[in-house]
């Protein structure tokens, strides 16, 4: 569980203010394994204070077996890893990455498919025309980005769609309307979405409106672990107690303890990391897009790589 | 109204029908006539667009002379399917499907409903008329339609399948596979378990 494969940072790339390409290429040589578009890899980033763990979505083509490809966009709310890789990554730097998986993976069903992009969205939907292009299916992608030069891959997004790429620039004042953009659609039509939290809101919503089933509409969102007060955790079954910072996820805390938690997304969406809560002397703060209402309810559950407690002590099944 | 508790878990449950209020537009096809039910659901219809489309001439008779839905009357489950078919092509997303019928035909309908797309989400259905079973051949894969006895002779091989309760969604149908193939010749009486 957890492999990680050693990777060398190949090629850095400038692709707008604040927004770099990054290559990897395997550091001992050989074949990287297939993926399929829509799919992340988590890059385990050697931040001063220790390994921060990230998961970023593959942008490039999944033919190819001799590198990967990521773009990154750094956060003005960065916790260190985007910093890091725009301030501190150097071409040549050895990087541990994990194994590419997928939570937003394209239905193959779908007789006509739309993508949409809000910012460095952009990155899983490049993935999926090319993997949609190369399939011949019928395919649109719409992009929303800041400003001209913020439409980064947007070249490519051209070549793999044609025409069919439509572009929505806030700084010409452009935005989308998913009303617009979802209405008269043939039946068996899939939409999916990477963008901001507001925006998959939105989107979602609008398509239930105008009776889209859930089944036909798609989006990936990863949060950030959004910082808190510390707490210790301690783990049932061996009876060690570790300190989580304000900064740190429980996840994140755990690692560093030397434990191996599972984990898959990191961002709150997958649910692999979910875990049985034995006890807890104070509130659970689920930040996760995983649990269910009544799970969440029940706190018996929690989400080690976003969620967190109020101060305290918990212990969970590990 | 609902089946039995089913013997095996990929035989279908029919739950009473209800329209998807979360649709816009609603697709109800008839194959076999049910006047208690059609009378309810379309006593309350749903918001959107509604269009029934029957293969049965009682309910077509009965439905024409209301004003609640447009309704189209095919002549036989062959052009109904037809008409079904040209109507989910032209069709956009936010329709919901329900089907009303025999098995073999609401499971066939379904299956056109799923080559455009359609998701169990979007579709609904309800087992009305006879209990016949269409039934696929697992040696020959050919299919034979109405069986209203636990066995039959296959239509395409001419082997005594014994008619199962695993269904397959994707292929509309019953499994029946060979009742004497361990020992020719000794099969149990021929019972009518599907009326």
């Amino acid at each position: 569980m957890n492999a990680e494969i050693s990777m060398i940072l190949s090629r850095v790339i400038e692709l707008a203010p604040g927004i770099r390409e990054f290559w990897l290429v395997p550091e001992h040589g050989g074949e990287l394994p297939a993926y399929s578009g829509g799919s992340h890899i988590v890059l385990s980033l050697p931040l001063p204070g220790g390994v921060r763990r990230t998961p970023y979505s593959l942008v490039g083509d999944p033919n190819d077996r001799s590198k990967w490809r990521i773009a990154v966009r750094r956060q003005e709310q960065s916790r260190g890893g985007s910093a890091w890789l725009h301030e501190s990554a150097r071409e040549g730097q050895a990087i541990k990455v994990s194994m590419p998986a997928n939570l937003f993976p394209m239905s193959r069903l779908g007789r006509h498919h739309i993508l949409i992009a809000g910012g460095i969205g952009v990155t899983p939907i490049v993935s999926h025309a090319r993997e949609l292009a190369r399939l011949g299916h019928s395919f649109e992608v719409h992009y929303a980005h800041r400003a001209p030069e913020f439409g980064v891959l947007l070249d490519e997004l051209r070549k793999l769609a044609g025409r069919d790429v439509y572009c929505y620039v806030a700084s010409r004042g452009e935005t989308i309307d998913f009303r617009k953009t979802l209405s008269g659609r043939p039946l068996g039509t899939h939409a999916y979405l990477c963008g901001p939290q507001g925006m998959v809101e939105d989107f979602h919503k609008t398509a239930r409106d105008m009776g889209w089933p859930d089944t036909h509409v798609h989006s990936e969102r990863f949060l950030a672990p959004p910082p808190g007060e510390t707490f210790n955790v301690k783990l049932a079954r061996s009876g060690r107690e570790v300190a989580v910072a304000g900064d740190q996820s429980m996840l994140e805390a755990l690692e560093a303890a030397g434990a191996e938690p599972p984990f898959l997304c990191r961002g709150g969406a997958c649910g692999q990391c979910e875990t049985s809560v034995v006890a807890c002397d104070s509130t659970l703060q689920h930040n996760d897009l995983f649990l269910s209402q009544a799970e969440r309810n029940s706190g018996r559950k929690i989400m080690p790589c976003v969620s967190r407690i109020a101060g305290g002590c918990i212990t969970i099944d590990l | 109204m609902s089946a039995a508790a089913p013997s095996i878990k990929s035989q279908p449950v029919y739950h009473a029908l209800e329209w998807d209020a979360m649709g816009v537009s609603h697709l109800l096809f008839v194959a076999n006539d049910d006047k208690p039910l059609l009378d309810r659901l379309l006593a309350a219809p749903p918001r959107g667009e509604l269009t029934v489309l029957t293969t049965d001439t009682t309910t077509g008779a009965r439905l024409k002379s209301t004003e609640v839905a447009n309704t189209v009357v095919t002549e036989g489950l062959a052009s109904g399917l037809e008409a079904l078919e040209s109507m989910l092509r032209n069709a956009d997303m936010g329709l919901r499907l329900y089907l009303v019928g025999r098995e073999d035909a609401i499971w066939q309908a379904a299956g056109i409903a799923a080559r455009y797309g359609m998701s169990s989400a979007e579709i609904r259905l309800f087992q009305t008329g006879t209990k016949a079973r269409p039934v696929f051949c697992v040696h020959c894969r050919a299919m034979t339609r109405g069986v209203r006895t636990n066995l039959v002779d296959c239509s395409g091989c001419g082997r005594t399948l014994f008619v199962r309760d695993h269904f397959s969604r994707r292929l509309g149908a019953y499994m029946g596979f060979q009742i004497d193939a361990e020992e020719p010749g000794v099969k149990p009486p021929v019972e009518v378990a599907y009326p």
